[in-house]
């Protein structure tokens, strides 16, 4: 995200003016503009004029447009957010108090006033501008017969292609049909590898699977590189890493993220960090289950008693129409900082959490054992 | 190609039109013959040959059923054959038949008007029913079930009003009632009962079908298993164990005692083997077969080899060890009916092996037992290298003994057998190693195989068939598909549906163990080749071949009854994500709710909705699947209806379906 102008006062008015400039700055600003903020952006209007004669004439007129919004919707596959309200901004065209939906896309800058520009509003803007806390990485998930490909950015994860053929196993003679199954399997692994991979944009490619078909894979991949003469990938050989999964299905992510070899590409990032963070819950449910709790009446009572060392939360909470549930949210991340604990908000758009969001999105590591937790209704 | 098997003609010709249909000599007929019921009667019609592709086809058809070529020359009797088409349809009508009627009637927007008709036939049964078979004493619950019958028709009505035709489980719930309006099999009471029951919620709708089927099928008598013609029974036995414990060489092995490997090919293996350094591993060759596999020395996919005992005709489902391929092994071994566990007697490797964390013999030995296995035979493998020590074998015997008895396994269902398969002691003969023989008095393996009770098979239950693999011969036109039958029976020339496509194919041809048969009944393990299946991606793995009348369910939320293992890394919690593995099929999902935590012992419930799952314990969850699958509730269909869950690698809990919600 690029900051064009800024002009707030902290918890209170102001706008900032910015242009997205990765698909993952358009999830950073979809968690910035809530129901009740404005956004103002260049947009295109189709405008009925009426003729002299009494004929009408449809026009598309490029105009600019301030909305209060009212809903917005993210499109993940299409990279584009839709923002619908009315219009406060007078224009020749189009009244105020007309209805009107804001495409957002790349490269277009907008403008967002809020009346109110809490904490975690901030941090979301700041997180949105680092540029170097991006972990562009493209992962291909396998299994024999199964195959997923997906871009891990700094927030949001998209699924790029999925390939999915029966492979026979052995049985006698068949296993020639065996070897020209898996050849056809990862030829088609290959034509979607290369179409979606574009190592001008991801630090790395890792390939993942349980067994060795990462391993044939790879052998596979160089063979027909060194065949075809596919320069992108002899030239980023050494940005392919395998790492061993425990399935080619998507929560597998979670084991590519954990490898020493990609943790150290990807150290700093978000993405690596939830992976940490979720992990030590599970770590710490298994082992002392007394001292992790999950679901936001438990954390509550826990915070109560300064017991939270460490929050979990799912950003989708803060993205709450409702502006008292929102405040909960964001009092409870300020008190947890506040008695020394930290907090980390998860994108639900990575596997982590996607995961944390069916544990009800909220969950907490504590201090000290609360064995009657148990006992509260959730 | 001569068609062997005249079966399924009427499914062919059934796809006349709706207006064809005559209710009056539906009825005539199963007043006339009442008894007659499910199965197309077998009669031996004329045949016409394709000019194209040769295929026999039956003389009422006008076009080939394989290749669509229109009959050259056009038969002349074409009336006639139609004629006899109608005539032969009053026999049974097909599913086809209700589908296509059904599909007419909906098109048509009559369906009201169609259930007058059942209601009318209904009516009419019965005033016919009292009068030839009860006489005048008869009225009365002639008059009686005329009342249910009119009753179950308003109901039938009303379930119909209430669903959209285009809902599938709604229609589905009358094509039920559709089919036994129609066929009257079941007296007029009976179907009062059914439609009662088919009324509340669609999943009911299902059950209600689901009894039916048991209750009603009746199978040919080609497919009970005729004792007199083969005395081999057939045994699936699967061989597991801890990674390079020996299970392919211990198969390999047998397999080369037994005659089934030739000494050409044994000495192939060998000089193979020697050349790549991995002398050791040339009887295991004879079953790992890839290259990849004879490259790595593990084996990666379940093998499946045949060879005879005395009582059996034996199946060996070689499989993996290595933890990675425990989903492989599980899609392979879920057809065991027995079971050798294979234990590495060597010093450490044993520990190594039934480490809870790390090794497999665990895990396998749970997985087995939930795939239904009850016998088992430990065999202790590698005892030349602890030279034979009685002690080495009693510690092992002792401290898995206890492990499986937690597991539930009976102790008179469990074989200990110390052996060699390096050294061929204790195979296939007793062992002449002075230090085994003098300690050891058991049956040696081949024997114990022997020993195995035949497992329970249901010949009598509808067809079902999971799909273990699947080969596609686009030259042919045809689907191979292998797996185990789990009820029912096959031949060639019967028309089968796969799930969940639910697509209508044609048993071309039987093979087993690489040679054509006949007929194939519940327990064995074939190869099917199907032909009329579309050859693009719907036929998989997971996948089930099916009776047409009685598809399996398909299913993504379903209630499980689960036991955790021992040792989980993380607690089951709610939403946590899973591997679903069921039969042949596996599916990614998450554990949508844990509903209560059960007392192991008394199977009561403790708590409910409780935070999270630990380790052993045993608790009933809904699991919600990302993809369908083909599953069966546990009552029905136990093969269908065994599940475990995986996750991050390993197996993390073990149960059943209890109940099937969406």
């Amino acid at each position: 995200m690029k900051i064009v102008r800024k002009d707030y006062l902290p918890d209170g008015p102001g706008s900032v003016k910015m242009t997205p400039v990765d698909s993952d700055d358009l999830w950073f600003a979809y968690n910035l503009i809530l129901p009740g903020d404005s956004v103002m952006a260049v947009t295109v209007r189709k405008v009925l004029r009426e003729m002299a004669s009494g004929s009408r004439d449809a026009e598309r007129v490029k105009l600019k447009l301030e909305v209060r919004v009212e809903g917005i919707e993210y499109d993940k596959e299409g990279g584009v957010l839709r923002i619908r309200g009315k219009n406060i901004l007078e224009n020749e065209h189009v009244k105020i108090g007309q209805f009107h939906t804001l495409e957002l896309e790349l490269h277009r800058p907008f403008v967002l006033r809020k009346q109110v520009w809490d904490s975690l509003a901030l941090e979301v803007l700041k997180q949105a501008s680092d540029p170097t806390a991006s972990a562009d990485l493209a992962v291909l998930l396998m299994q024999e017969g199964l195959a997923q490909i997906f871009l891990v950015g700094r927030s949001v994860t998209t699924s790029r292609a999925r390939i999915e053929t029966s492979i026979p196993r052995k049985h006698g003679p068949a296993i020639a049909g065996y070897d020209s199954a898996l050849n056809k399997f990862f030829q088609n692994v290959l034509q979607a590898f290369l179409k979606h991979v574009d190592f001008n944009v991801v630090r790395c490619a890792v390939i993942g699977s349980p067994g060795f078909t990462k391993d044939q894979f790879h052998r596979y991949l160089l063979l027909e590189a060194e065949k075809k003469e596919l320069r992108p990938i002899i030239e980023n050989k050494s940005k392919i890493i395998l790492v061993h999964t425990s399935s080619g299905y998507k929560h597998s992510l979670r084991d590519v993220l954990d490898a020493p070899s990609v943790m150290n590409m990807i150290k700093d990032t978000k993405a690596a960090e939830e992976v940490r963070v979720l992990k030590d819950f599970y770590d710490m449910l298994s082992n002392d289950p007394d001292r992790a709790c999950y679901g936001p009446k438990h954390v509550e009572v826990a915070n109560e008693r300064l017991a939270v060392q460490t929050l979990l939360l799912t950003d989708d909470l803060f993205r709450n129409a409702d502006v008292p549930t929102r405040r909960k949210y964001v009092d409870l991340v300020t008190s947890v900082k506040g008695s020394g604990g930290k907090a980390h908000i998860f994108s639900t758009m990575h596997s982590s959490g996607e995961q944390l969001a069916q544990l009800t999105g909220i969950a907490a590591i504590l201090r000290f054992p609360l064995p009657d937790l148990e006992d509260i209704e959730m | 190609m001569p068609r062997k098997v005249n079966r399924g003609v009427d499914y062919d010709e059934a796809y006349d039109s709706y207006d064809d249909y005559d209710y009056e000599d539906d009825n005539d007929y199963s007043v006339d013959s009442p008894a007659k019921v499910e199965e197309p009667q077998q009669k031996v019609k004329k045949l016409w040959s394709c000019s194209i592709c040769t295929y026999d086809n039956e003389e009422g058809m006008s076009v080939c059923d394989i290749c669509g070529v229109i009959r050259n020359p056009v038969a002349g009797d074409f009336k006639n054959s139609n004629k006899k088409t109608a005539a032969f349809k009053f026999d049974a009508p097909s599913p086809d038949d209700m589908v296509s009627t059904r599909l007419q009637s909906s098109k048509l927007n009559t369906q009201g008007m169609f259930f007058f008709f059942v209601l009318i036939a209904v009516c009419c049964l019965d005033f016919n029913h009292s009068e030839t078979f009860h006489g005048s004493s008869g009225s009365i619950e002639g008059h009686n079930s005329l009342k249910k019958g009119i009753l179950s028709g308003q109901l039938s009505d009303e379930a119909s009003g209430s669903s959209n035709p285009l809902k599938i489980e709604g229609t589905q719930g009358n094509a039920d009632d559709d089919f036994s309006g129609q066929k009257q099999t079941a007296p007029a009471s009976n179907f009062g009962k059914m439609s009662l029951s088919d009324k509340p919620g669609n999943s009911n709708a299902l059950d209600s079908r689901k009894h039916k089927s048991t209750a009603e099928y009746h199978p040919d008598k080609w497919m009970l298993p005729d004792k007199a013609n083969d005395t081999l029974t057939q045994l699936n036995l699967a061989i597991v164990g801890h990674v390079d414990s020996g299970k392919s060489t211990l198969s390999g092995r047998l397999l080369h005692l037994l005659g089934r490997i030739t000494k050409k090919e044994m000495h192939k293996y060998e000089k193979d083997a020697k050349i790549q350094g991995k002398s050791s591993f040339a009887y295991a060759w004879a079953l790992d077969e890839s290259p990849e596999e004879r490259e790595r020395g593990i084996t990666m996919n379940v093998a499946v080899a045949y060879f005879n005992s005395k009582k059996y005709h034996v199946v060996i489902l070689d499989s993996p060890g290595h933890k990675d391929f425990v989903p492989n092994m599980i899609s392979g071994a879920t057809q065991a009916d027995a079971a050798i566990l294979v234990i590495d007697a060597s010093n450490g490797a044993f520990e190594a092996g039934f480490d809870g964390s790390k090794g497999q013999t665990r895990e396998h030995a749970l997985l087995i037992r939930s795939f239904g296995v009850e016998q088992l035979i430990v065999a202790v493998n590698k005892m030349d290298v602890v030279g034979y020590s009685k002690d080495r074998f009693d510690l092992i015997v002792t401290q898995l003994g206890t492990f499986f008895r937690s597991c539930g396994f009976k102790e008179s269902c469990i074989l200990w057998i110390p052996l060699s398969a390096v050294e061929n002691q204790n195979l296939v003969a007793a062992p002449s190693d002075a230090r085994l023989l003098s300690w050891y008095r058991g049956p040696y393996l081949f024997d114990a195989i022997d020993s195995l009770q035949p497992p329970a098979r249901d010949f009598a239950k509808p067809l079902l068939m999971p799909i273990c693999d699947v080969t596609k011969s686009s030259s042919q036109g045809q689907v191979s598909v292998c797996g185990k039958l789990v009820a029912g029976a096959l031949r060639s020339g019967l028309k089968v549906m796969v799930m969940p496509s639910g697509e209508v194919g044609t048993i071309k041809s039987l093979e087993r163990d690489s040679q054509s048969s006949a007929v194939a009944r519940a327990g064995d393990n074939v190869t099917i080749n199907l032909q009329g299946i579309d050859l693009s991606n719907n036929v998989m793995p997971g996948g089930v071949v099916c009776h047409p009348d009685y598809p399996v369910a398909v299913a993504r939320h379903l209630e499980l009854k689960v036991r955790a293992l021992e040792e989980l890394a993380v607690p089951i919690l709610n939403g946590s994500q899973v591997e679903f593995h069921i039969h042949h099929a596996q599916a990614a999902g998450k554990v949508a709710k844990i509903l209560s935590i059960l007392d192991p012992k008394s199977g009561k419930e403790t708590k409910r909705s409780p935070r999270c799952l630990l380790s052993k314990q045993s608790a009933v969850i809904e699991v919600v699947l990302n993809t369908p699958v083909c599953v069966e509730e546990y009552s029905n269909c136990r093969a269908l209806g065994r599940a475990s869950l995986r996750a991050m690698g390993r197996t993390i809990a073990i149960g059943i379906v209890t109940r099937i919600i969406q």
